[in-house]
């Protein structure tokens, strides 16, 4: 059986040179990881540059790009309330950004939210923002977010290391979150395919468990999809919920 | 957290490229991965918010503005056909008035000549009635003026008859008064 994890690896299709930062090698070639995050960006560019029509009656491309943006700017209004509008470009862009790499990820073959490097760069890059609006929003009173008023005097210290802890893990938690589905997913997937070669080679019995497994496959295949969409709206969810923690820090 | 990443490039990237563990965890691929991620987010977060963003919203704003006017637009040509319709009814209402009134008015008039032309037809009849009563009472007058003179003529010749002698007129006039 092909190996499940070999999808996961990272080969160099365009070699450039490595360039050191703080004594850091950083290889800059692209690789097909960065192949796959380029194809997303090309085509949440080139998709958007079609959708966003000024038709009065949208046609369907403009009725799905439509449709996503409204569902992020629900999201922004509903959680960050009437300052949501100013995050709504970067949510959005974290959502679609998300949303494409992940559905690439069911079309081609690689997937470039399966790499930890990657959705734990987004992470910090929530976190990084949170703690800059936070910071810019609310000076020196960012602290407040780690000691929720009405909480008694004596409890207080252990309340703000929880809370210190709990932020800090955020980034951790965005990022696992989102890797842990992709390659699960795709695991599983890559798993099941096998066994439907496998068993197909093993004459009539194995027919009716390759059937099986292949059955599997659409299935998983078709919650993959779900999965994929499911997990770009955590994202931009989750996003919403931490920016709003530090955009209302009086009401925390 | 990036960085401590970063860190560890040097610990991991010691045991073999490709051999077990996840490949997720060959931090050698790591640098290229953020770098390009970071630019990639840079530029497409710079085009969606400058370019593509505004446009959807303002197709999605312009919508909303284009269906709230033209359901004030259909309210208001709604309010004015009312307007209309009502001062309608009130027209056709007025013309029907006038029109019972022309009718009663006619009718009224017809009854009044037909009751002037029945008293003048009356009037002559009564006329013509009198006129017929009157001459036959000159008839009848005449008549009975002539049954006198028979009389006087039959009383004389029955006298002479009788006696044998004319009764004179005045006789005669006196004896039948």
């Amino acid at each position: 059986m092909a190996d499940p994890m070999h999808q996961f690896q990272i080969s160099k299709i365009v070699e450039l040179p490595t360039v050191n930062v703080l004594g850091l090698p950083i290889d800059l070639s692209i690789t097909n990881s960065v192949a796959a995050m380029l194809l997303a960006a090309t085509l949440v560019v080139v998709f958007y540059a079609a959708a966003a029509r000024k038709a009065v009656v949208p046609g369907r491309l403009q009725t799905v790009g439509e449709m996503l943006y409204g569902l992020v700017d629900g999201l922004a209004e509903s959680i960050i309330g009437h300052e949501g509008k100013k995050f709504l470009p970067f949510v959005f862009t974290l959502f679609a950004f998300v949303l494409f790499m992940n559905l690439q990820g069911m079309f081609l073959v690689f997937t470039a939210t399966s790499q930890l490097a990657v959705s734990l760069t987004l992470g910090l890059l929530v976190i990084l923002t949170v703690v800059a609006v936070g910071f810019a929003k609310n000076g020196i009173k960012f602290f407040k977010l780690f000691a929720p008023s009405g909480v008694p005097g004596w409890i207080l210290p252990l309340v703000v290391l929880i809370e210190i802890v709990s932020f800090l893990v955020r980034p951790l938690t965005l990022a696992l979150r989102l890797f842990g589905n992709m390659v699960g997913g795709h695991v599983v997937l890559k798993i099941f395919a096998g066994f439907v070669v496998a068993l197909g080679g093993l004459g009539i019995l194995g027919w009716a468990g390759a059937a099986l497994a292949l059955s599997s496959v659409v299935a998983l295949t078709a919650l993959e999809f779900m999965v994929a969409f499911l997990q770009a709206f955590v994202f931009a969810v989750l996003t919403c919920v931490y920016l709003n923690d530090v955009v209302h820090l009086d009401s925390h | 957290m990036a960085t401590e990443n970063h860190g560890t490039v040097a610990t991991t990237e010691a045991p073999g490229h490709e051999g077990g563990g996840l490949p997720q965890l060959q931090f050698q691929h790591w640098g290229g991965q953020v770098v390009w991620l970071l630019l990639i987010f840079a530029v497409l977060y710079t085009v969606l918010s400058k370019g593509l963003l505004p446009r959807v919203s303002g197709a999605i704003d312009e919508r909303g503005a284009k269906i709230a006017g033209d359901i004030a637009d259909a309210r208001r040509l709604k309010d004015e056909a009312e307007v209309q319709a009502r001062a309608a009814a009130a027209e056709v209402a007025e013309a029907r008035a006038k029109a019972q009134k022309t009718a009663a008015d006619a009718k009224a008039k017809a009854a009044a000549e037909a009751s002037e032309r029945q008293a003048k037809e009356e009037a002559v009849l009564a006329e013509k009635l009198a006129a017929a009563e009157a001459s036959i009472q000159a008839a009848r007058d005449e008549a009975m003026s002539h049954v006198r003179t028979v009389a006087e003529e039959t009383a004389g010749a029955i006298v002479e008859k009788l006696t044998g002698k004319a009764a004179s007129a005045v006789e005669l006039k006196t004896a039948l008064a």
